[in-house]
């Protein structure tokens, strides 16, 4: 039988702010975050690494937190979909979302917006390819992709696109 | 899903680990990136009370110079850092084509080598949920005592499913191994043991420490191909890795073969380099070749497709990884 397991002190930044949770250290990051910290936006799908619902950036890295227990991420630096508009200023991809009707019951529209960013961080001038690669960990059962990939292409369309 | 309570501990230096290891036999677990570990956790088939987190370990980071030329993977390199690599991608392409076809991008952000390397050996009965398992009594890997792949047998064969021991199969390389009594070098062939039960040769004390790439392999042509449901994020179902040394005239001088997903444990096919060395491309050859590439694969119905289906990509793929990597270089 696994012992009884305290709380532990974690210090992480969330969305740029320095925090300091108490928390089981194997409750996952989502929990973590949905539950303790109120961060509804980021969703659970599969709950096993399969479907990217739950993406966020650890240290700039996109990353499932339904596979992070929490305290492996004391010390880091977490985004989550929250920390991509600008007060009221929505981001140019999540502009381009609602623009091209990329989401419809928006379960996987958190995740695919933060690999969508994330992407753009990398590369501001993706190819076609570049993007359904960005893309290949996030799993939509109801745009067919097509609306989620033309919102991406939109969001850099004022540089163009890389054939 | 959530997972079992534990403690996670979070040693900085390999001593420590090895160490926390040590105490706690086998009720400790070690976790990377995570990306399997998890899962498995959630899924309650261990429940480990201490879980061993290797990341902070910084000595396990990064690519660098080894003696003698080598390349040194620490164990903790990420698969986006192998994909990534300019040296990998230079010298050991095989690597990097077999890193990138790993699950999904996100996964690839996350799990590292050592975790690659070390992976749960998978089956259709055997990464379901509790409930699932338990209405079935288990199986010979967990809580039960019957193999449903193969009732009659005691053997487990649960399928080795990861990408990138095939690779390096094809590349000579080594592991490194640390623990209690220090580090070890072993060839990685040695390191598979070709049971679904008992996978790896490594003690409850032990941790991979770091993957040596010898120099005589840098530079050779190589290529990996996969079959998998989703090709966008999936484990293999069968996978096929490949390196060849060709010399001018078009002879080849050095070839390995290595299958994945077929068997309990990656494995090199013999004859490949015995039948390949000193000859030029022909299709026959590659038939042969092809052909033994199967009679070493023993694909059973530890995953939703057939057999019969992935005995026959494994075929395809042999035959095309040779041909491309024997007429296009690094296609
Ligand atoms: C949706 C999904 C798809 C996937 N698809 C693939 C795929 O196509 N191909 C594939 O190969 N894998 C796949 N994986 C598994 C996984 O992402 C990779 O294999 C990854 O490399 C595992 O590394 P990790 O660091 O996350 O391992 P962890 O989960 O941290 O560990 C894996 C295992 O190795 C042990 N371990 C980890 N590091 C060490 C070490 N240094 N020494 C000793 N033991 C160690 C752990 O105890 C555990 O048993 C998939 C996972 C998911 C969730
Ligand atoms: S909820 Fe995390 S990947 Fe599906
Ligand atoms: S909008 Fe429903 S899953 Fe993508």
């Amino acid at each position: 039988m696994p012992d009884r397991v305290n709380k532990a002190e974690i210090t992480c930044t969330v969305n740029g702010e320095t925090l300091s949770l108490k928390a089981y250290p194997m409750a996952r990051l989502l929990d973590v975050l949905r539950q303790e910290l109120r961060l509804t936006g980021t969703k659970e799908g599969c709950g096993e690494g399969e479907c990217g619902a739950c993406s966020v950036w650890i240290d700039g890295e996109i990353a499932n937190s339904c596979l992070v227990p929490v305290l492996q991420v004391a010390g880091s630096e977490i985004k989550t979909i929250e920390g991509i508009a600008t007060g009221e200023q929505l981001h140019a991809v999540q502009e381009a979302f609602i623009s091209c009707g990329g989401a419809q019951c928006g379960i996987c529209t958190p995740g695919m917006v933060m690999a969508a960013v994330n992407l753009l961080e990398r590369t501001p001038h993706p190819s076609e390819t570049e993007i359904r690669m960005g893309l290949a960990g996030n799993l939509c059962r109801c745009t067919g992709y097509m609306k989620i990939f033309e919102a991406v292409v939109r969001a850099c369309q004022a540089t163009g696109v890389k054939a | 899903m959530t997972m079992p309570a534990s403690r996670v501990a979070r040693p900085s230096t390999i001593e420590e680990a090895v160490r926390l290891l040590a105490d706690n036999g086998p009720e400790a677990v070690i976790i990377a990136g995570g990306t399997d570990v998890v899962p498995n956790l959630q899924m309650k088939l261990f429940a480990p009370r201490v879980l061993v987190d290797i990341k902070p370990i910084r000595v396990l980071q990064g690519i660098t110079i080894a003696a003698a030329g080598a390349l040194r993977l620490g164990a903790l390199t990420t698969l986006t850092e192998i994909v990534g690599s300019p040296l990998l991608q230079a010298s050991y392409p095989v690597l990097v084509s077999a890193a990138a076809t790993i699950a999904g991008p996100l996964q690839r952000n996350m799990g590292t080598l050592g975790g690659n390397l070390c992976l749960e050996t998978r089956c259709l009965w055997y990464n379901q949920s509790h409930f699932w398992r338990k209405a079935l009594g288990g199986c010979l890997k967990k809580d039960g005592d019957v193999c449903h792949v193969a009732p009659g047998g005691k053997r487990c064969w649960a399928a080795w499913s990861g990408d990138s021991a095939p690779a390096l199969l094809t590349l000579d390389a080594e592991v490194e191994i640390t623990g209690p009594r220090g580090r070890r070098r072993l060839p990685l062939a040695q390191f598979y043991l070709n049971d679904g039960m008992n996978r790896i040769a490594l003690g409850r004390d032990e941790l991979v420490t770091s993957v040596y790439l010898p120099a005589r392999t840098a530079g050779r042509r190589g290529i990996y191909h996969k079959l998998r449901i989703r090709d966008s994020i999936d484990y293999p179902l069968a996978g096929v890795a490949v390196t060849l040394e060709v010399d001018r005239s078009g002879v080849c001088r050095e070839a390995r073969v290595a299958i994945t997903a077929v068997n309990p444990a990656p494995l090199l096919v013999k004859e490949a380099s015995e039948w390949l060395v000193g000859q030029r491309y022909s299709a026959e050859l590659v038939d042969r070749v092809a052909h033994a590439a199967i009679r070493t694969g023993k694909p059973l119905t530890t995953s939703a497709s057939t057999p019969v289906y992935r005995r026959e990509m494994v075929r395809l793929f042999a035959r095309r990884a040779l041909e491309e990597a024997w007429k296009n270089g690094n296609a």
